[in-house]
C-alpha cells in the first residue's frame, strides 16, 4: 500500500475472487463445526465448536470488535482521501486515555467517551497539519502519533493516578440494564418458548452488548453512506484517486484532506474511549491495552476493500478469532500454551496481508498535493 | 512513495535535474547520488538538530503542564505573578495574579536527562551511569543501523524489536547449550563471535521473512514487521517459560551463560555491563555498512532500489530479491543487537526486553539513515535512556517522558518543509526545497 517500489500496485481482478472464496472458507468451517457439535459434543472438535459458538464468544467478539471498526473506517476515511494514517493506533491509545480521564472527572462514561473524541481528533488534527500542511512523510508521521501516544498515555496516567494503570470508573450499562423504555424490557421479556431476545443461543450476544456496539453498527452504515452516497464522500474519493481532478473542479484538496483526516480522528475517538470505557480502566504499561488494534485496523480494511461493510466482516473475523482464544484459554480445552495462543490474531493478519496484500490502493495515497495557486 | 512534488514527471513542480528515467547509466547516476548526499548533509544536520530542539522545548512545557495536573506539597517550579491585560480585556492563561507554582522542574529534569547519565565523570570516569549509557549506546548503534539499512532500500523496518528478541533468545539458549564444551580465554573467543553469529542468523530469517513477503506478495512491510514484533514477544515468552526457564529462578529468564562466554568487559568493571570491545564492534560494524552501501555493487542495488525501483530493475537489478537481501541484513544488525544485550548485559535471557528496536527507528530516522551517523544518533539516545533512569530516581517526574520525546523527534525530522518555512522567514538557512527529507522511500530522494 505504500512505500518504494512495492507502491506498484498491481490490479488485480483475482482479489475480489480470493475475498469470496475467503467468505466461503470461513463460512463452510462455521458450518462444519456446527456439525460436529451436534453430532459428537464431547469430541475435541465438538468442544472446539462449543467455545466457538457459546454466547459469551460472540459476545467478546462483539466487544474487542468496538475499537477495531471504528479505527477502520477511520482508516478508510483518511486513505480514501490521500492520506495514509498509519497512526490509528495512537489516536486509540490517547483516546483510550483521555476517556477514562475524563469520566473520572466528569462522572460519566458518556461525556468521557467526548473527552476521549476530543483529545483524538486534537491528535489527528495535529498529524494532519504535519501531513498537509508540512508535507511529512505519511508513514512516518503515523508513525511518529502511535509513538507520542505510546509515550504520552503512559505518562499522564502516571503523572495523574500515580501509575501506568489508572484506576476503574464507572463503564457503560448493557441494553437490557440501560433501562430504555420498551427496548430494554423488549429484550428480556419471554417471546416464544420461554425464550426471551437476549437468551438466544450466540446470538443472544447481540441484544445484550453495550451501547458502543451498537453505535458502532450505525458508524458502519452512515460511513458507507457519506462515502458512496454523499458530495462529501465523491470528494474524499476523488481527493485520493485524482486529486488534479477535483482542484479543477474548484474543491480544495487540502481541506477535503483535512476534513477526512479529522474524521478519521473522531472515529479513533470513539474506538479507543470505548474500549477503555467498557473494561472501565486504562492499561499503560508495554504496548497499552490497545496492544495493536489499531494495525489490526488497518489490515481489516484493506481485506475489506476500503468498504465500511467489508470492513466490518473482517473486524468480525479478526475480532472473532481474538475472542476465540481469550475462551480458549479460559476453558483450557486444547493444549496450546496460552502465550502461543495469543499470536493468533497477529498470525492471521500477516497471512490475510500475504493473500490479500496487492490491494487497489487510492492512486494518490501517500502523495503530497500541492495546488498550483500558491 | 511520497512524491512531494518531485517524483512524477508530471508532479507540479517537475523538471528537477536527473528524473532518474535515465539511471540505467549507472556511472551517472552513483555520481549524482553521491553529490545529492554532500548537497544536503549540512541541510540534514540542522533539521535533525532543530528537531531536536524543538522537542526537547516542547517536552519542556509538557514538564510544565504535567507538573499542574499533579498535586504535590511544595513547588518545584514556580512563576512570579504576571498581569497582563490589554485595556479592560485580560489575557487569562497568559497572566496570573499569585505565583504560580508546578510539581514538576523542567530544568532540573533536563539536568538529570542529559547530565545524570554522565555520572560523575571527573570523579570516577567509570562510574556505573556512565557505563548504562555506553552499553544503551552500544545496542542502539547495532538497531538504529538495521533501520537505516531497510530504509535505504526502501523497506520501512519497524521489526527491529522482534529480531532483536530473536536474536538475544537464540544467542542465550545455543550459547547455553555450547558453552560446556570449552572454557577459559578459548572460550571466550570461540562463543562470543559464535553467539553473535547465532543472533544474527535468527534476526537475519526473522527479518527476511516480511522482506519475502513484501518482495513477492507485496504485504506491506509497516504491518507486517509490527505484528512480528508481538508474535515474537509472545513467542519468546512462551519458549523461555516452558521450555528454557532456569530452575532456580522465580523470574521468567533463562539460565545463565557462564563467564567466558560473555563480552570481556576489559576497562569497566565487570558488574557495570558493558564492554569498550562491544561498542568498538558497533561502530566499526556501522563503518562497514556505510562502506557497503556506498562503494559496493549490493549496495548500490540497495540504494537504487530504495530510490528508483523502476529504474532499478531497468538498470538489471533484481528489485524483489535485493528487498529480501537488505531486510535480513537489517534483521541480522538487529539480530546481533540482541546477541550483544545477552552477551553484554544481561548473561542470559529475560522476557520484557526494553524497547531497543523502536528507539533504533529515532536513530536512523534523526541520523538521516546514515549508518555513520546513527553512532553519533545512538550515542543522544544512550544519553537520553540512561538519563530517564537518573530521571526516575531523582524527580518525581515519570521516566516516559523519553518515549514522548522520542515521538516528537521523529515527527519533527519527518516535517523538513516546516524548518524550511521558517527558514526561509528567518533567513535564507535552506535554499533547497525537499532534499533531505527522510522519507519510506529511501531517504536520500530526489
Amino acid at each position: 500500500m505504500s512505500a518504494g517500489f512495492g507502491s506498484r500496485v498491481r490490479e488485480r481482478a483475482g482479489g475480489a475472487g480470493l475475498r469470496l472464496y475467503l467468505a466461503l472458507g470461513v463460512v463452510a468451517a462455521l458450518v462444519a463445526l456446527l456439525a460436529v457439535l451436534l453430532v459428537a459434543p464431547d469430541s475435541t472438535a465438538g468442544q472446539f465448536a462449543a467455545v466457538l459458538f457459546a454466547n459469551s464468544t460472540f459476545a467478546s467478539a462483539l466487544r474487542l470488535s468496538v475499537p477495531i471498526a471504528f479505527a477502520a473506517l477511520g482508516g478508510i476515511f483518511a486513505e480514501k482521501s490521500g492520506v495514509i494514517n498509519i497512526g490509528l493506533e495512537g489516536l486509540l491509545i490517547i483516546a483510550a486515555f483521555a476517556g477514562i480521564y475524563a469520566a473520572d472527572l466528569l462522572g460519566s462514561p458518556w461525556l468521557g467517551l467526548l473527552g476521549g473524541v476530543a483529545a483524538s481528533t486534537l491528535f489527528a488534527l495535529l498529524f494532519a497539519v504535519v501531513c498537509i500542511e508540512f508535507r511529512a512523510d505519511q508513514i512516518i508521521a503515523g508513525l511518529a502519533v502511535w509513538l507520542i501516544a505510546l509515550g504520552l498515555a503512559p505518562f499522564a496516567a502516571q503523572v495523574v493516578y500515580g501509575s501506568t494503570n489508572t484506576p476503574r470508573v464507572a463503564t457503560f450499562a448493557t441494553l437490557p440494564t440501560m433501562g430504555i423504555p420498551v427496548v430494554s424490557e423488549g429484550v428480556t421479556a419471554e417471546l416464544l418458548f420461554g425464550y426471551a431476545l437476549v437468551d438466544l443461543p450466540f446470538f443472544g450476544a447481540l441484544f445484550s452488548a453495550t451501547p458502543m456496539v451498537y453505535v458502532m453498527f450505525a458508524a458502519v452504515v452512515a460511513s458507507w453512506w457519506t462515502l458512496n452516497r454523499t458530495a462529501f464522500g465523491r470528494h474524499v474519493r476523488a481527493s485520493g484517486e485524482n486529486p488534479k481532478a477535483l482542484d479543477t473542479a474548484g474543491v480544495s484538496v487540502s481541506r477535503v484532506r483535512y476534513a477526512a483526516v479529522l474524521l478519521s480522528g473522531v472515529l479513533c475517538g470513539f474506538g479507543g474511549a470505548a474500549l477503555s470505557l467498557s473494561l472501565g480502566q486504562f492499561i499503560g504499561n508495554g504496548p497499552t491495552m490497545v496492544d495493536g488494534k489499531g494495525f489490526i485496523a488497518i489490515v481489516a480494511y484493506l481485506l475489506g476493500n476500503y468498504n465500511a461493510v467489508g470492513a466490518l466482516l473482517s473486524t468480525l473475523l479478526f475480532a472473532g478469532l481474538d475472542a476465540l482464544q481469550l475462551t480458549l484459554q479460559a476453558r483450557d480445552v486444547i493444549q496450546v500454551p496460552n502465550s502461543l495462543v495469543r499470536t493468533i490474531p497477529y498470525v492471521s493478519v500477516i497471512v490475510v496481508l500475504t493473500l490479500f496484500g496487492r490491494t487497489r490502493t487510492p492512486d494518490a495515497a501517500g502523495d503530497h498535493y500541492e495546488s498550483g495557486e500558491e | 512513495m511520497s512524491d512531494d512534488g518531485t517524483g512524477g514527471p508530471d508532479g507540479p513542480d517537475g523538471g528537477d535535474p536527473g528524473e532518474g528515467s535515465d539511471a540505467g547509466v549507472r556511472g551517472s547516476v552513483v555520481g549524482w547520488l553521491s553529490r545529492l548526499a554532500r548537497a544536503s548533509a549540512a541541510e540534514r544536520l540542522f533539521i535533525s538538530g532543530s528537531a531536536l530542539v524543538l522537542s526537547v522545548v516542547i517536552g519542556f512545557f509538557i514538564v510544565l503542564a504535567a507538573g499542574r495536573m499533579t498535586t504535590c506539597d511544595t513547588a518545584a517550579f514556580a512563576l512570579p505573578p504576571r498581569v497582563i491585560s490589554l485595556g479592560p480585556v485580560s489575557l487569562g492563561p497568559f497572566s496570573w495574579p499569585a505565583s504560580m507554582g508546578f510539581c514538576y522542574d523542567p530544568i532540573n529534569v533536563y539536568d538529570r536527562l542529559f547530565l545524570g547519565a554522565f555520572g560523575n565523570l571527573a570523579a570516577d570516569p567509570l562510574n556505573g551511569q556512565f557505563a548504562t549509557t555506553l552499553s544503551e549506546t552500544t545496542i542502539l548503534v547495532f538497531t538504529g543501523v538495521a533501520v537505516a539499512v531497510a530504509f535505504k532500500a526502501g523497506v520501512f523496518n519497524i521489526g527491529g524489536q522482534g529480531q532483536l528478541v530473536v536474536g538475544a533468545l537464540s544467542t542465550a539458549v545455543v550459547v547455553f547449550a555450547v558453552a560446556p564444551l570449552l572454557s577459559g580465554v578459548v572460550g571466550t573467543l570461540v562463543l562470543v563471535p559464535f553467539g553473535l553469529a547465532v543472533g544474527a542468523v535468527a534476526g537475519g530469517l526473522y527479518g527476511a521473512l516480511p522482506g519475502a513477503l513484501k518482495a513477492y506478495a507485496d504485504a506491506n512491510e509497516v504491518i507486517t514487521t509490527i505484528m512480528l514484533n508481538f508474535v515474537a514477544t509472545a513467542v519468546a515468552l512462551y519458549l523461555t517459560q516452558d521450555v528454557f526457564q532456569d530452575p532456580d529462578s522465580f523470574a521468567t529468564q533463562t539460565r545463565a551463560l557462564p563467564s567466558y562466554a560473555r563480552f570481556p568487559s576489559l576497562v569497566f568493571p565487570d558488574r557495570a555491563g558493558v564492554s569498550l570491545l562491544a561498542l568498538a564492534l558497533a561502530v566499526a560494524v556501522a563503518v562497514a555498512v556505510a562502506y557497503t552501501l556506498t562503494r559496493t555493487s549490493f549496495g548500490y542495488d540497495v540504494r537504487t532500489s530504495g530510490l528508483q525501483p523502476e529504474a532499478a530493475e531497468y538498470g538489471g537489478v533484481d528489485a524483489a530479491r535485493t528487498v529480501v537481501a537488505s531486510m535480513a541484513l537489517s534483521g541480522a544488525l538487529a539480530g546481533v543487537g540482541g546477541a550483544v544485550y545477552v552477551l553484554m548485559v544481561l548473561g542470559n535471557f529475560q522476557t520484557g526486553v526494553p524497547d531497543y528496536g523502536f528507539d533504533g527507528i529515532t536513530v536512523s530516522i534523526l541520523a538521516g539513515n546514515n549508518p555513520v551517523g546513527a553512532v553519533g544518533a545512538a550515542l543522544l539516545f544512550g544519553v537520553l535512556k540512561s538519563g530517564s533512569i537518573v530521571v526516575d530516581v531523582g524527580t518525581n517526574v515519570p521516566p516516559q517522558l523519553v518515549g514522548v520525546l522520542r515521538g516528537l523527534i521523529v515527527l519533527f525530522v519527518a516535517m523538513p518543509e516546516f524548518f524550511r518555512m521558517v527558514g526561509r522567514r528567518v533567513g535564507d538557512v535552506a535554499p533547497e526545497r525537499d532534499r533531505g527529507a527522510v522519507a519510506t522511500d529511501g531517504g536520500e530522494r530526489e
